[in-house]
């Protein structure tokens, strides 16, 4: 690896109590470039916060410095000796915990049982309960260390990830995203003993997070990511939320300017927010009072109500995991409500009965296309009338020529690059399986179209192609229910924009009076 | 890499430069021949040389299995009564793979359905084609409720259909010993004559038997007729009709089914039911069909023809077509067998060759699924 050239940026500049310094580090995953020469210094007895939206690049940052995924460029600095972290034994013996996201319990053993869990040396049972016991003590957590995971609340879980983490007493602490299943209280307890951890011990921690109160809380700096880079550093005393958000979300645009750039629009300058005023059409779809928990027992809809009109494209922003996947399984009749009701054009429709959806007539571009959108070891002409196969067939006999011609027709409307009809879904293109998905939704001339993060992984080409069909779909009276965790995608193209936090509605606003502040503020998790 | 990149420029119906050759969805045929090729070739390489090291001929060995399958007089009608059932069995295994649903327990249900036929047969009474129909009936409907227990316990409690298939098996035999220790369900009554009892029913009568015709000196059931019309119909449906599309989505990916109206329960169990169906059809054929058993229903009556039809729809890649001659080639080796004795090889070691045999056929399917997962895995890898 090439050493790059040092920049005399803050953050890459040795000082004294530095436990980690990375210096310009990058990883790509094909196109996409997931850290773009990221500085990051992490200090003894600090808490540092790395702040950022989904997909900014931070999990692949510390994943780095766990040596789960091994960088493409950069340097990183461990205790001011430069190293190689090739794999999490390497981080380990280096001093470097983490505490993950999502627990690695198991849970019919015991707390003891679970933290002796991947120890290569001899098991002593009574050592590592003793260890268990003493840890638990020392930093207030209360884990009886003969109590069953199982029956653990998520909050205490958490608690036996930390102790695994701390057994082997690591100097550098990452905690990645570690309130995200816990209560508020619970969090404010995480917090007191994250503190005790730093401050008694002089550990260097990372607290990776999406939410803005828990960072400005937390922490002694902060540094924010976006689209793989850093945006932004300070000290968390001295900033505000509106700063934060500001930096995380993007910059403050207006909003024409931002729609300009975007390249939807003619440069003329001449379209006035008046004019793309919400429509005021027939309620279309109606969602009300949904209610569901997950196969975890976690509530992910918490009385969730939502109307769409008729010509009205609706943009759910959130963060994700909030409610936005399971209301697309509803709506993909791929999941059934526990209480609550959805109507289309105002009939009701069972939730969660195969194809009742789609029979009504709602579209859906789901987000992983894998999963509930296409079959990938079908021909792309199966792919086109998955959903409605009698349009090719009759009395039950399906016509090869008709299902030909029909995917003839579709692959030329919507530009799908493909070797011809016949090739099988899984040797196209991601962009182009996307094409496949859209067109076949769009020709069964729904009424309703919910469109899940239908631009991800698209390049600008495929990105403004899709947003064309969204919006002509919407003129055509279509209503339109636009999931997205890209801002821009949503100011770009909803009427109305509503904050979905914690399967509920955190707030709503038009796209005209949209306030960028607010709109972090609400995806950030933050009373506005 | 930049195979994510969509070229929205580009044309219709254009292969941009990132796209993979052009893909079908069948491996080429040469592809295939060589493959088989290449695994008989060397299966029957090892066997020679494992007769001749053992003090064989190995000669004799292969002309004794192709004299017993096909060469000697009468022996490949022996090897199309053979084959019927192998491939009833298969057709329904296509059925519930094509489906996503997992069946090897053919073995059991194939017995419950031969044993519900016998039972039918030695107790109803009446005109002969009556009389046939109510057994054949009760053959399918017995393989199928064998079945709908997995398919039930899959539905109801998530119990992978993998095991209790399996297991079933095991049970269906305790259930048909059962039935044979009581005169009022499948033992024979004790015939004056006779001083011990065995473990058979009575005879099916003359007027329920499947006809026997006659090629070239070659005899089997008419029933070989209607198993290929089976296997015709079962391709035709699977490739041409809404319900087999349907059944394919379901299998290929159960939630986009859902999503599209498949019901999986629906489907799913139906599948199933079917599948047994075809096993317990199997069952009946052989206990009609005068080559097995004569006439007569047994507790170890299945002799292993479930297991061996589930290789069949395994050789067969799940085409019900390939399914026929698969199943033809399958009954020669276990028709082929019965010369062995003769040749004055050891037993174990004829045992070893047929075993090469199937493994050879097993194989070439093996290698070409395999293949085509991890091509379609790294096409999937190249794109996220």
């Amino acid at each position: 690896m090439e050493p790059l050239v040092t920049t005399t940026s803050s953050a890459a500049t040795p000082v004294a109590d530095e436990a980690v310094r990375l210096e310009r580090v990058t990883k790509r995953y094909g196109a996409v470039v997931a850290c773009d020469a990221v500085d990051l210094t992490l200090r003894r007895g600090a808490i540092h916060g790395v702040l950022g939206e989904n997909g900014a690049g931070k999990s692949t940052l510390m994943k780095i410095l766990i040596g789960l995924v091994t960088p493409d460029g950069g340097r990183v600095h461990i205790h001011g000796q430069q190293c190689d972290i090739d794999d999490p034994a390497t981080a380990a013996k280096l001093g470097i915990g983490m505490v993950h996201q999502h627990f690695s319990l198991v849970d019919p053993l015991t707390v003891w049982e679970n933290v002796a869990l991947g120890e290569e040396a001899r098991l002593r049972p009574a050592q590592v309960r003793t260890r268990v016991a003493e840890i638990s003590e020392k930093y207030g957590l209360g884990i009886d260390p003969d109590a069953t995971v199982g029956d653990l609340t998520p909050g205490l879980r958490q608690r036996v990830e930390i102790i695994k983490c701390l057994r082997r007493d690591p100097s550098i602490v990452i905690f990645d995203e570690p309130t995200s299943v816990l209560t508020p209280e619970e969090s404010a307890q995480l917090f007191t003993t994250l503190r005790r951890v730093v401050a008694d011990e002089g550990r260097a921690v990372a607290l990776v997070s999406h939410k803005l109160d828990e960072v400005l809380h937390a922490t002694d700096e902060i540094t924010i990511m976006r689209s793989g880079r850093v945006v932004d550093r300070t000290p968390t005393a001295g900033t505000t939320p509106s700063d934060l958000a500001k930096a995380m979300v993007g910059r403050s645009v207006s909003l024409r300017s931002e729609r300009a750039a975007f390249g939807a629009v003619a440069a003329t300058d001449t379209v006035t927010l008046e004019e793309v005023a919400a429509p005021d059409g027939p309620v279309v779809l109606t969602v009300t009072e949904s209610r569901l928990r997950g196969r975890d027992g976690d509530i992910k809809l918490d009385g969730l109500s939502v109307r769409v009109r008729a010509g009205e494209i609706l943009g759910v922003a959130g963060v994700e995991g909030n409610g936005q996947d399971e209301l697309v399984e509803v709506l993909s009749s791929l999941a059934r409500l526990d209480s609550g009701e959805v109507t289309v054009s105002g009939s009701p429709v069972v939730t969660g009965r195969a194809g009742a959806m789609a029979a009504a007539g709602v579209a859906v571009i789901p987000a992983d296309r894998h999963d509930s959108g296409v079959v990938l070891d079908m021909s792309i002409a199966e792919n086109l009338v998955l959903v409605e196969p009698s349009q090719v067939a009759a009395r039950g006999l399906m016509d090869p020529g008709r299902m030909r011609a029909h995917a003839t027709r579709l692959i030329d409307e919507y530009e799908i690059a493909c070797p011809g009809p016949d090739a099988p879904m899984w040797s196209l293109s991601g962009g182009n399986q996307q094409r496949v998905v859209l067109a076949r939704e769009l020709s069964c001339e729904p009424v309703v179209l919910v469109a899940a993060q239908p631009t991800r992984g698209l390049d600008v080409g495929a990105i403004e192609f899709m947003g064309s069909q969204i919006r002509a779909a919407a003129e055509r009276g279509v209503a339109v229910l636009l999931i997205s965790s890209e801002l821009e995608e949503l100011l770009e193209l909803s009427h109305r924009i509503i904050v979905l936090s914690d399967g509920q509605i955190a707030g709503e606003m038009q796209r005209d009076e949209v306030d960028m502040d607010r709109l972090g503020l609400l995806m950030g998790g933050s009373a506005a | 890499m930049s195979v994510d990149a969509d070229t929205s420029v580009a044309g219709p119906t254009t292969v941009t430069p990132t796209s993979p050759q052009v893909p079908s969805r069948f491996s080429s045929w040469s592809e295939i021949v060589v493959l088989y090729a290449i695994s008989i070739f060397g299966a029957l390489a090892i066997s020679a040389l494992l007769v001749t090291v053992t003090g064989g001929e190995w000669r004799s060995v292969f002309s004794a299995l192709l004299d017993g399958s096909l060469l000697a007089p009468g022996r490949w009608g022996t090897t199309i009564g053979s084959a019927t059932p192998l491939l009833l069995v298969a057709l329904g295994t296509i059925v519930n793979a094509k489906a996503g649903y997992v069946n090897i327990g053919q073995e059991g249900q194939l017995l419950i359905g031969g044993g519900a036929a016998a039972f039918v047969g030695v107790h109803l009474g009446g005109p002969g084609p009556i009389v046939f129909v109510a057994i054949v009936l009760a053959g399918i409907v017995g393989g199928a409720l064998w079945a709908g227990i997995a398919a039930g316990l899959r539905n109801w409690r998530g119990v992978p259909e993998v095991l209790t298939t399996l297991l079933l098996v095991s049970v269906a035999s305790q259930v048909i010993g059962l039935g044979f220790r009581s005169e009022s369900f499948l033992l024979a009554p004790i015939t004056e004559g006779s001083g011990t009892q065995v473990s058979q029913t009575l005879q099916m009568p003359d007027g329920v038997r499947i006809p026997r015709i006659t090629i070239f000196g070659n005899e089997f059931p008419v029933s070989v007729f209607a198993a290929v019309v089976f296997a015709a119909l079962l391709a035709l449906v699977l490739t041409r009709t809404v319900v087999g599309f349907r059944l394919r989505m379901l299998g290929a990916n159960a939630r986009t089914a859902m999503r599209s109206g498949v019901d999986s329960v629906r489907v799913g169990s139906a599948a199933m039911l079917i599948s047994g169906g075809f096993a317990g059809l199997a069952g009946t054929v052989m206990l009609l069909g005068g080559d097995f058993g004569g006439y007569r229903f047994s507790p170890g009556f299945s002799i292993n023809f479930g297991w061996t039809g589930l290789l069949v729809a395994l050789v067969a890649r799940e085409r019900a077509l390939a399914a026929v001659a698969v199943s033809f080639v399958f009954a020669s080796l276990m028709t082929g067998s019965g010369f062995l004795a003769a040749t004055g090889v050891e037993r174990r070691i004829t045992d070893v060759v047929q075993a090469l045999l199937v493994l050879a056929l097993l194989i070439p399917p093996a290698v070409l699924f395999v293949r085509t997962r991890r091509r379609a895995a790294a096409a999937r890898e190249a794109r996220t």
